[in-house]
């Protein structure tokens, strides 16, 4: 290893190769196993170019050393910038932060894997361009490293893997790969037609270890006619079975025209307010202290955030077909921006996030219970009242019998579900840590004996999660190692990434 | 805005571009623009809201704060603190660190 990075340092310079102390940034900063030893990275490495991906990758392959790669390391929920693999060397890509096109006209951006969502906002503000970005709650993550995790936002644009157009990849031995039209040369279309000829890759080059993503294409909306965010506020737990039989046909009808969400209320309450301001106790609030919380705060039980894309005749009609929609729930209230008097107030908050304004407010959830830790369980299913309320009740009721405050929120997708929970815990507490890893591993067991699967999860969890997609013998998996073997055949890269490890450290890691 | 003769970037290259290995000076202000006040620059930010209830509401705001010193600023953003994460030195280099302690621990008002 210490000739390795030597042989980084001549490619980099020794400004950009971090040992010893410098390492600690690239820990996970909510670390939840008690095993100190676990998701150490050995040293961290940041190229400003290609070309020094190349050469990182070449000496990777020559001294065997595994490169855990990170387009900026933001994606804290979920590990940040630690690797799987203890020993592993961080490929920090933060320093590849340019923005190498945006077009107005057609409505995309070619990034790297270093520009933030900040970076890219202001880039169109400065220059008075008429596009919206999509965000999803941490402002200061990689629009590249979002979109490859299967992140999610709040516009129409809200799938964000679904919008990337064109890659490019380096590969494990040092070659670069252009994805869809960018193959042919002199092609114009490289950010406009995703699926150029012959097989169609760049899926296997999200969540995986396959490649390098060294600039990606994302498309972008051009900025509405009108924009008119709401709210809508349901007084009951129960009423979640309602709202989603609801949502459904509005979603596929395009009448709901954002990737809305219905978010529990300590969820909502929690990003201004703190627990002990309405329950200075351990365990999960009773049902009394949420209802002063409602009146407290004028939310629901449940609140759905949406907005309406377009010019005032479009919207209207869409209001009133939405208005409609929901009126017969006992006690559904709704509210416009000027309804909301309250300082701050979610609406008013997320009124920036559906207009694809980054920012970091959301993470005030964080201070809930002044743990700091905070993970993601993350099941998909149907958009129906009956698994809603089956995955709302499976889920809070573990997670409060584990003496936690259900924090979910249920991503209006296409045709799916996204039903994240938040379990906010104390990260320095081992006790607290040993309870939350108990929790996340039987919400697993339960989800996938119901057929509910994660989209995404912790480094910790990347094994347990990949052995619940285990239909007829694993045969995906199967396929994936077998692209993995003949893709990067010394394992250099981000081994363990997605359950997916190289042959040689592939024995007796089958969850 | 006090200013600190530091090598490396005027802030247009903070954004949108790599870094060019070319000395200037780092103003500690807009390094706190830029990284920090997303949630500490506002009342309702999440660091400020954070420092609120460990700190108390004269300590909130992190930029009206004079009684940090500059090797805990330091260790804070490298480490992180709580709910706040570590932030790494190949983006906050050590270099616009230095200029941010010192932009924290300069005399008030902090424009």
């Amino acid at each position: 290893m210490v000739d390795a990075l030597e042989r980084f340092r001549k490619i980099l310079g020794a400004d950009w190769v971090f040992t010893g102390d410098k390492v600690a940034s690239y820990r996970d900063p909510y670390t939840i196993p008690n095993d100190a030893e676990r998701f150490q990275a050995r040293a961290a490495v940041a190229p400003a170019s290609t070309e020094e991906v190349q050469a990182i990758v070449k000496v990777a392959n020559e001294y065997r050393v595994p490169l855990w790669t990170v387009s900026r390391g933001k994606n804290f929920a979920y590990g940040g910038a630690a690797p799987v693999l203890s020993g592993s060397v961080v490929l920090d890509l933060s320093r590849m932060n340019r923005i190498l096109e945006v077009n107005e006209k057609f409505g995309y951006a070619l990034v790297e894997p270093g520009v933030s969502y900040f970076d890219l906002y202001r880039y169109i503000q400065e220059r008075g361009l008429k596009l919206w970005l999509d965000v999803p709650d941490p402002g200061w993550g990689s629009v590249v490293g979002n979109a490859l995790d299967h992140g999610v936002g709040y516009t129409p644009y809200g799938d964000h893997f679904g919008m990337q157009c064109g890659m490019e990849v380096v590969l494990a031995n040092g070659e670069v790969v252009r994805t869809g039209m960018g193959a042919m040369p002199n092609n114009n279309t490289w950010q406009l037609f995703k699926y150029g000829f012959g097989p169609y890759v760049d899926g296997i080059f999200s969540q995986s270890n396959f490649g390098i993503v060294t600039k990606m294409g994302i498309w972008l909306m051009s900025e509405p006619a009108g924009y008119r965010p709401y709210l809508i506020t349901f007084p009951r737990e129960e009423d979640i079975e309602q709202v989603v039989e609801i949502v459904r046909p509005l979603r596929l009808n395009n009448v709901l025209q954002n990737a809305a969400t219905i978010r529990s209320l300590v969820l909502d309450a929690a990003l201004f307010t703190t627990k002990s301001q309405f329950y200075p106790h351990a365990g999960p609030i009773p049902d009394s202290v949420a209802k002063q919380i409602m009146a407290d705060q004028e939310i629901g039980m449940w609140n759905f955030c949406g907005a309406l894309y377009g010019p005032p005749a479009i919207t209207d009609v869409l209001w009133t077909a939405t208005r409609d929609a929901f009126a017969s729930i006992p006690g559904v209230k709704f509210y416009f921006p000027e309804d909301r008097k309250r300082r701050p107030d979610i609406l008013i908050h997320r009124a920036d996030t559906m207009k694809g304004i980054p920012k970091l407010t959301e993470f005030g959830f964080l201070n809930w219970n002044g743990g700091g830790g905070h993970v993601g369980f993350s099941p998909v299913s149907p958009i129906t009242g009956q698994d809603a309320i089956k995955q709302w009740r499976m889920v809070s009721g573990r997670v409060r019998e584990h003496g936690f405050d259900y924090m979910g929120l249920m991503a209006v997708g296409f045709r799916e579900l996204h039903h994240v929970t938040v379990i906010v815990y104390d990260q320095n507490d081992p006790q607290e840590r040993q309870k939350l890893d108990e929790l996340f591993r039987l919400l697993v067991r339960e989800a996938a004996a119901e057929g509910y699967g994660e989209y995404r999860t912790h480094i910790n969890y990347m094994d347990t999660i990949a052995g619940t997609y285990g239909w007829n013998d694993s045969s995906l998996m199967k396929m994936h190692e077998t692209i993995k073997d003949a893709l990067d055949p010394n394992g250099i890269l981000s081994p363990g990434k997605s359950g997916i490890w190289p042959r040689h450290l592939r024995a007796g890691r089958k969850s | 805005m006090k200013r600190f003769a530091l090598m490396t970037l005027s802030m247009s290259a903070l954004v949108g571009s790599a870094m060019p290995a070319v000395a200037a000076e780092i103003a500690g202000g807009e390094v706190f623009t830029h990284y920090c006040s997303y949630c500490h620059g506002t009342e309702e930010g999440p660091g400020t809201q954070q420092l609120r209830r460990t700190r108390g509401a004269d300590k909130a705001l992190l930029a009206r704060r004079t009684d940090l010193a500059p090797v805990y600023i330091e260790y804070v953003v490298r480490h992180g603190l709580k709910s706040m994460p570590p932030f790494v030195p190949s983006d906050l280099t050590d270099a616009k660190l230095k200029a941010l302690a010192g932009f924290l621990t300069s005399p008030l008002p902090r424009p």
